[in-house]
């Protein structure tokens, strides 16, 4: 479990890391907490690495001024848990980022890294998709609806760089509700349901599709809770896996469902 | 008066000596050995479940930079000879065990060619382009299918996969169950397991050509024995062949085998006259360390009315996988399953019949608790079963049936003898401590309100501190049932104290010398124990089958009052007092009721370095060191009682466990500290092997779970806190009264967890006969029974 050779790359300004990127073969290190794992099992040998830590001004959460937020891409799980602004505009992404890893991958990974990884069953990618993130890189502006094309595939060329999150405010009122069940702490979800409900709802499923998914079709149920949770069952595909079958993860986002949209009800009603 | 003034070190909750070294950062591993012109080696190692090597390829390899050499099994052959397991057992077929795969592999994972190069990494980037020919022969994965006489076989020469087959028998069983009012049984399956040791497996060799002698460091539960085996492998006398295990984190059993890797490093530091490494990384390590608990049971229970069991009836296939692993044979676990199944309970009428069944996967090896985590699983499984049945509780099933005070010594169905120990005690402390009664109205409180909560017990007991009447591996060149210690007091005072075991975890460097230090009246501070050598003393084995406390205990108890005598006889001159009028406390010797005495340091002085102080045939005669082996002969018997309390999710069906309770009958215990230590840990394991832990192979023999995020391990948060109560009965016949508890959590834990969550979901009439219980398999049950 050792990489193959790699060179490695510090560059202080985005402009330089995109020209390294130019290079065939090239790929970005954020908090390593993704991509090391796969060079060591030498699932990935880039030739190069452009490690974006040392360029200033990519590790920030900064109010909007019109109730949003704006996160830079560098940005470590920490700080995003920790941040109190974070928590009174978006306390469902505050409550999911709880279920993400542990204390110590939290303390090296980034928001851009998780983003770009592109895990289907990692939370921060779904819950971009639940608050209708816009997503901004080095060459254009991506809505999170449009970032995922598969399962760690995202909309990104080799030679953009994610630099900033921007979470448009959520109406006055919108209640929320996050579910996960994963196999242990610290586990990436099994499955994880996340939703809001203000003048609609708004739900979407980790863990259990090819990429993270809007229930459109549940959503559009609401507020029949039963008969969302029951469409949701229906509007996923997941895989076998080891960890749980598609029926029983089916079963999860049916379960997980009805009690996202009761939280999100009952928050949106007080 | 004075008696009562001498510290008591054996019971003491002493801080583990081993602590400060270890928790900041100090200890000394084998990746801390770092020796000037090492080779690392990376392996190539097989991807099929079952073929013949048609050509290996490794002229690119060699070529690559920083690489010494490529090798496979032609370039060493002749450099050494080859051993295999042996059993005096009928039935039993030993297999050969091939350092590097010779014409064919039988497992993913079994190393075909070893790399040594400058690194590591430049080992790996070489090995990556070995090209090795494959003839795919069939798989053999299912157990069962591979017992059946047209199975595609693994071992041609033996001419079946069946490499061990045995029953025990006890009584009119077939009679008995035939006529018994109430029977229960099923099909169990526990599926297989990897110890996950923290620090992997890693061996580090280095020849001295100009003394012609060879040290391997190893990571091993049992240098003594890898030496032993060594000397006959490489022809070289055993003074010159020395196998240290430094500080090594965790075995857990997974240790306890003699690996290919650590034959190859010896052999090829040899040939290269370089030291040679190998440290196993965790994918190595889950796919190529021991394997266990892999075993399919039917099994039946017979009782009268009134809850009495009749009959107890069992087939046993266990998986052995690919060979016949070094010392301890395929016959290890399958056999223990069979030979433990009656457990604590009067069982007149048996039959246990057994066969461990070789497949195309890692071989089985020892693993904590060693077949009798699935023994105990299955019988405490049709004690509640049968319990269910009779609309009994569980707790008065067990009272009935279990062995009563004044039954001991009691014949177990397949022959083992318990001594007197607290078998129904252990079950009443349990459930006193968990307020049994209390626990079963709350439960029925959670019930109301829709929660499915349920309580297990699991009783059992195990036989451990093994001595030379039972061997670990009957027919094995291996004596199990000894261990030594060698006791020194040195010309500074200074106490040294030599085993042949190997702390690899258990906190044995602290409660060695508490017992040393207790019998000397030595202070704890004054000891340093030396293990994992084996140049400490001249035989010794190590560390697995909850032996250490008991052997090296007693030994230590034999070596330390020896000397004792002997710093009594110097003492009596140099203080002018009858032996009988003196005694030693604190590290020092006096005589009682007055103000005079002596130091260690001072007595030590007087007899090797002031020769004026004693006369010369007393000096000649005093020895302040001792060596003596301790054979406890009969093993000791350690019951415990366990009690889980879980909850089960009705949505997600996940599970947690809200309680647990355990209370064991360890006898007389030397550090309660370390006591409860080993419980928790035990525990732990067991909660992994009844919820969470599973080694994967599919049809093909690709094994699935090759990382620690496919297999999976609890973490602190899965694991509740724990109630432990330990009883002491005495021993009359063993010299310390200490009874082995190293492995009874996870023998307790997984039985205990699996009639939890039968309980929980009794409503629903589900059988929980396999485990892991993943929330998966809940689902499927329920849904199974909801359609
Ligand atoms: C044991 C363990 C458990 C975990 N559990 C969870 C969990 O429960 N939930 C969860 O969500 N995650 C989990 N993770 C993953 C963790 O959250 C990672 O930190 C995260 O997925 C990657 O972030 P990173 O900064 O470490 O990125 P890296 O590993 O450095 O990079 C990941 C990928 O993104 C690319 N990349 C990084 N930054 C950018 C950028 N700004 N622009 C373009 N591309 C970029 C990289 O090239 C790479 O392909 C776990 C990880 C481990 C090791």
């Amino acid at each position: 479990m050792k990489p193959a050779a790699f060179e490695y790359l510090a560059p202080v300004s985005l402009a330089e890391a995109v020209a390294a990127l130019g290079r065939d073969d090239a790929k970005i290190l954020a908090g390593g907490q993704s991509l090391v794992p796969m060079l060591n099992f030498r699932l990935r040998a880039p030739s190069l690495l452009v490690d974006i830590g040392r360029i200033p001004g990519l590790d920030y959460i900064e109010d909007d001024r019109a109730g949003g937020l704006r996160i830079g891409a560098m940005t470590r799980h920490h700080t995003v848990e920790t941040s109190d602004l974070l928590r009174q505009r978006f306390p469902v992404l505050h409550a999911a980022m709880q279920y993400v890893a542990h204390l110590a991958i939290r303390n090296k990974g980034t928001i851009g890294g998780s983003l770009c990884h592109g895990d289907p069953a990692a939370e921060l990618p779904g819950l971009m998709l639940l608050l209708d993130a816009r997503l901004k890189t080095t060459q254009r502006t991506i809505a999170a609806e449009d970032f995922y094309e598969g399962a760690l595939d995202t909309a990104l060329a080799e030679d953009e760089i994610l630099t900033e999150i921007l979470l448009p405010p959520l109406p006055a009122g919108t209640g929320w509700g996050f579910e996960e069940f994963a196999r242990r702490s610290g586990d990436f979800a099994l499955t994880a349901v996340g939703a809001t409900v203000g003048e609609e709802a708004r739900i979407v499923a980790i863990g259990a599709h090819e990429t993270p998914l809007r229930l459109r079709a549940a959503e559009a149920l609401f507020p029949d809770i039963e008969a969302a949770a029951e469409a949701a069952r229906e509007e996923v595909s997941p895989n076998d896996d080891l960890h749980g079958s598609a029926d029983y993860r089916r079963h999860l986002v049916s379960v997980l469902t009805r009690h996202a949209l009761m939280s999100a009800r009952e928050g949106a009603a007080s | 008066m004075e008696i009562e003034a001498r510290p008591k070190m054996i019971g003491a909750r002493v801080q583990r000596v081993e602590d400060p070294r270890m928790l900041t950062g100090h200890g000394r591993f084998i990746d801390d050995i770092n020796l000037p012109r090492t080779l690392h080696i990376a392996f190539c190692r097989s991807d099929h479940g079952h073929a013949r090597i048609a050509a290996i390829d490794s002229a690119e390899a060699a070529g690559m930079p920083g690489v010494a050499a490529v090798v496979t099994a032609a370039d060493i052959e002749g450099l050494l000879q080859t051993v295999r397991a042996t059993s005096t057992m009928a039935n039993f077929h030993g297999t050969e065990l091939p350092v590097l795969a010779m014409d064919k592999v039988r497992h993913v994972g079994e190393p075909i060619a070893a790399v040594l190069a400058e690194s590591r990494y430049l080992a790996e980037d070489a090995a990556e382009r070995i090209a090795v020919t494959y003839e795919a022969l069939p798989t053999v994965i299912d157990p069962a299918a591979a017992a059946e006489p047209d199975a595609p076989l693994l071992h041609e020469e033996i001419g079946s996969n069946v490499l061990i087959e045995r029953t025990f028998e006890r009584g009119e069983v077939d009679a008995a169950m035939a006529a018994a009012p109430v029977r229960v049984g099923g099909h169990f399956r526990m599926h297989r397991k990897t110890p996950v040791a923290m620090e992997n497996r890693g061996y580090l060799a280095d020849y001295d050509q100009g003394r012609g002698s060879l040290t391997l460091h190893s990571t091993t539960q049992v240098p003594g024995i890898v030496r032993d085996t060594l000397v006959r492998m490489l022809d070289l006398p055993g003074n010159r062949l020395r196998v240290v295990a430094p500080d090594v984190g965790g075995g857990f059993g997974g240790k306890t085998a003699l690996y290919r890797e650590e034959v190859l490093v010896c052999v090829l530091a040899r040939k290269f006259g370089r030291p040679v490494k190998w440290l196993s990384d965790r994918l190595e390590d889950l796919i190529s360390t021991s394997q266990a608990f892999d075993e399919v049971v039917e099994a039946e229970l017979a009782c009268d009315d009134e809850g009495q069991i009749l009959g107890l009836r069992a087939d046993v296939i266990g998986d052995v996988g690919a060979y016949s692993g070094y010392p301890w044979s395929a016959a290890i676990e399958p056999v223990q399953v069979v030979s433990f199944l009656p457990g604590p309970y009067r069982v007149e009428n048996y039959r246990g019949r057994v066969r461990g069944v070789a497949t195309s996967k890692s071989p089985m090896g020892a693993y904590r608790g060693v077949g009798r985590p699935i023994s105990t699983f299955v019988m405490e499984r049709l004690i509640d079963m049968a319990a269910v049945k009779l609309s009994l509780d569980p707790l008065e099933m067990r009272r009935r049936n279990m062995v009563r005070a004044e039954e001991f010594p009691y014949k177990s169905a397949s022959g083992i003898v318990w001594d007197r120990a607290g078998f129904l005690e252990c079950l009443e402390t349990a459930c006193d401590g968990a307020d049994y009664g209390a626990l079963r109205r709350q439960q029925a409180a959670a019930r109301q309100q829709g929660r499915w909560v349920g309580i297990g017990l699991a009783s059992y007991v195990e036989l451990t501190g093994l001595g030379s009447r039972i061997a670990v591996a009957p027919g094995m060149p291996v004596n199990t049932g000894t261990e030594s210690a060698t006791v020194r007091i040195d010309s500074t005072g200074a106490v040294t104290a030599y085993f042949g075991i190997a702390s690899h975890g258990q906190g044995l460097e602290t409660t060695l010398a508490q017992i040393v230090a207790e019998e000397l009246g030595a202070r704890l501070q004054d000891i340093e124990v030396l293990h994992g050598d084996s140049d400490a003393v001249a035989h010794g084995t190590g560390t697995y089958a909850s032996r250490s406390a008991v052997l090296a205990g007693g030994a230590a108890i034999v070596s330390a009052r020896a000397v004792r005598e002997q710093v009594m006889k110097a003492a009596s001159h140099l203080l002018e007092a009858d032996a009988g009028d003196m005694d030693a406390a604190n590290g020092e010797i006096f005589v009682k009721g007055t103000d005079r005495r002596l130091s260690f340091r001072e007595l030590a002085r007087a007899v090797y370095t002031e020769v004026n102080r004693l006369p010369r045939e007393l000096r000649e005669d005093i020895e302040l060191e001792a060596s003596n082996i301790y054979d406890p002969y009969f093993g000791t018997a350690t019951p415990a009682t366990h009690l889980a309390v879980v909850e089960v999710d009705p949505e997600t069906f996940g599970v947690t466990v809200q309680r647990y309770v355990v209370a064991d009958d360890c006898g007389r215990i030397i550090n309660p500290l370390i006591a409860d230590g080993q419980v928790h840990g035990g525990v732990a394991q067991g909660i992994g092997a009844a919820l969470l832990e599973e080694v994967v192979y599919d049809d093909t023999g690709q094994i699935l779970t090759a990382s620690l995020m496919d297999y999976v391990v609890p973490t602190a948060v899965e694991i509740p806190a724990m109630e432990v109560f330990h009883l002491e009965t005495e021993l009359p016949n063993n010299i310390g009264g200490f009874r082995g508890l190293g492995e009874g959590g996870t023998i307790g834990a997984p039985a205990a967890i699996a009639n939890a969550i039968a309980d929980a979901v009794g409503h629903l009439n589900i059988d929980i006969n396999e485990l892991p219980m993943t929330p998966e398999r809940l689902f499927r049950l329920v849904s199974q029974k909801e359609e």
